[in-house]
């Protein structure tokens, strides 16, 4: 999944998390995940202060983005000190799952 | 070396030497001792600082706790409770260094006091923001060494980078303590709640906590979780072992701990725009 800006945000796309209201960000969703968005739908949450949405996939690439790759390389290199035991073992797969889940089925690609 | 540890003993007891308001903070402990005040007196003494609202305000309205609409300080003081304020107040001007120049920091103890209200919530334990609050808290003792050992803290910085080295394991080098020991006297000094000084003291050392283990397990594993994402910056990049008796102690399994993972993940989206918020020219 992607926090992407609503400026870049294309009709097609999924939603990967409710949209609040940000006058309210603790009230009911406006919007529920795996939604399928629409150019209609895009400008009403844009009219209502919606600065950005969290989409399903990576289908936008933006400055300093990280692809697969490089993130599963950056955990690799978090966890150098870590030693083997098992926990450590857990919470770095934990991690990995949720980065290879995070990119979507494409892996960001 | 033995004698570094103490200078910055000394340095936390002279309380004059710290960045903080002790004005209010007194008037504050005195009537928190007395079981007449009520909330709207002690709220009343706050608000009469303006600036010292603010930041109070401002924090507990961060995605630490998930209230977002703490709008006056006797709300906050019902949310949040008495001791919270209280603590937040006191560690304000402390916040303000990390905001201004360790950011890195900033950012890593805010999304350690929003791992550790989401652990607290999930294992259904009592004061949830007390626990969050130690989590924001968990790091101050590093922005005592940065701004009252800058010879040090610029020594210990130049070791991890040249040698890869553990900030823990750095700073005990050149100052024979560390931050955790650092900001469990500050603590008390501050004469925090044993509550939230414990979790400060042994976030490194679960079993040293006799007390209050629960909350320091919390802020333990949400200390090691926040360095697992890769949030923020506190003073080296490396993950740091999670300790077996703090995960025994919050009876954690696998699948929760990626629940708690996918949440936090989430959350701390919420983190980074309310850190690039403050950092915004029309900011508070």
């Amino acid at each position: 999944m992607q926090n992407i800006p609503i400026t870049l945000v294309e009709a097609g796309m999924v939603l990967a998390k409710d949209v609040r209201r940000p006058d309210n960000p603790v009230g009911p969703p406006i919007c529920g995940k795996g939604i399928e968005l629409t150019a209609p739908l895009i400008m009403r949450l844009q009219d209502m202060g919606i600065r950005s949405l969290i989409v399903e996939g990576h289908p936008v690439w933006q400055e300093g983005d990280k692809t697969l790759e490089e993130q599963l390389a950056e955990l690799d290199k978090r966890f150098a000190k870590s030693g083997d035991k098992p926990l450590m073992g857990m919470l770095k797969n934990v991690y990995r799952n949720y980065i290879l889940k995070s990119m979507g089925e494409s892996h960001g690609k | 070396m033995g004698n570094k540890r103490e200078e910055i003993r000394a340095i936390i007891k002279d309380t004059k030497s710290l960045p903080t308001i002790p004005g209010i903070i007194n008037k504050l402990n005195s009537m928190s001792a007395n079981d007449k005040t009520s909330i709207q007196e002690m709220a009343r003494i706050v608000s009469s600082d303006q600036v010292l609202s603010a930041r109070i305000l401002r924090l507990a309205n961060s995605p630490s706790y998930g209230f977002y609409r703490v709008s006056t300080i006797s709300n906050a003081m019902i949310l949040l409770g008495v001791d919270v304020v209280k603590s937040l107040a006191l560690s304000s001007s402390i916040f303000e260094i990390m905001e201004t120049s360790v950011l890195g920091l900033w950012e890593h103890s805010l999304g350690t006091g929003v791992a550790a209200n989401i652990i607290a919530k999930r294992l259904h334990l009592p004061d949830c923001e007390e626990i969050a609050t130690a989590g924001l808290l968990h790091d101050i003792g590093k922005v005592i060494v940065k701004i009252k050992c800058p010879a040090e803290y610029q020594q210990i910085d130049e070791k991890i980078s040249k040698e890869q080295s553990l900030f823990l394991d750095a700073e005990t080098e050149f100052l024979g303590t560390d931050h955790a020991e650092i900001g469990g006297w500050l603590a008390k000094t501050w004469f925090l709640p044993e509550k939230l000084a414990e979790p400060i003291a042994c976030h490194h050392d679960v079993a040293q906590s006799v007390n209050h283990r629960i909350k320091t397990a919390v802020v333990h594993v949400a200390d090691t979780l926040i360095k697992a994402s890769g949030f923020g910056f506190s003073g080296d990049s490396f993950v740091y072992p999670l300790q077996q008796i703090a995960w025994d102690q919050l009876g954690m399994s696998e699948q929760l701990l990626a629940e708690i993972v996918e949440e936090l993940e989430d959350k701390l989206i919420e983190v980074k725009d309310f850190c690039l918020d403050l950092q915004s020219p029309n900011a508070d």
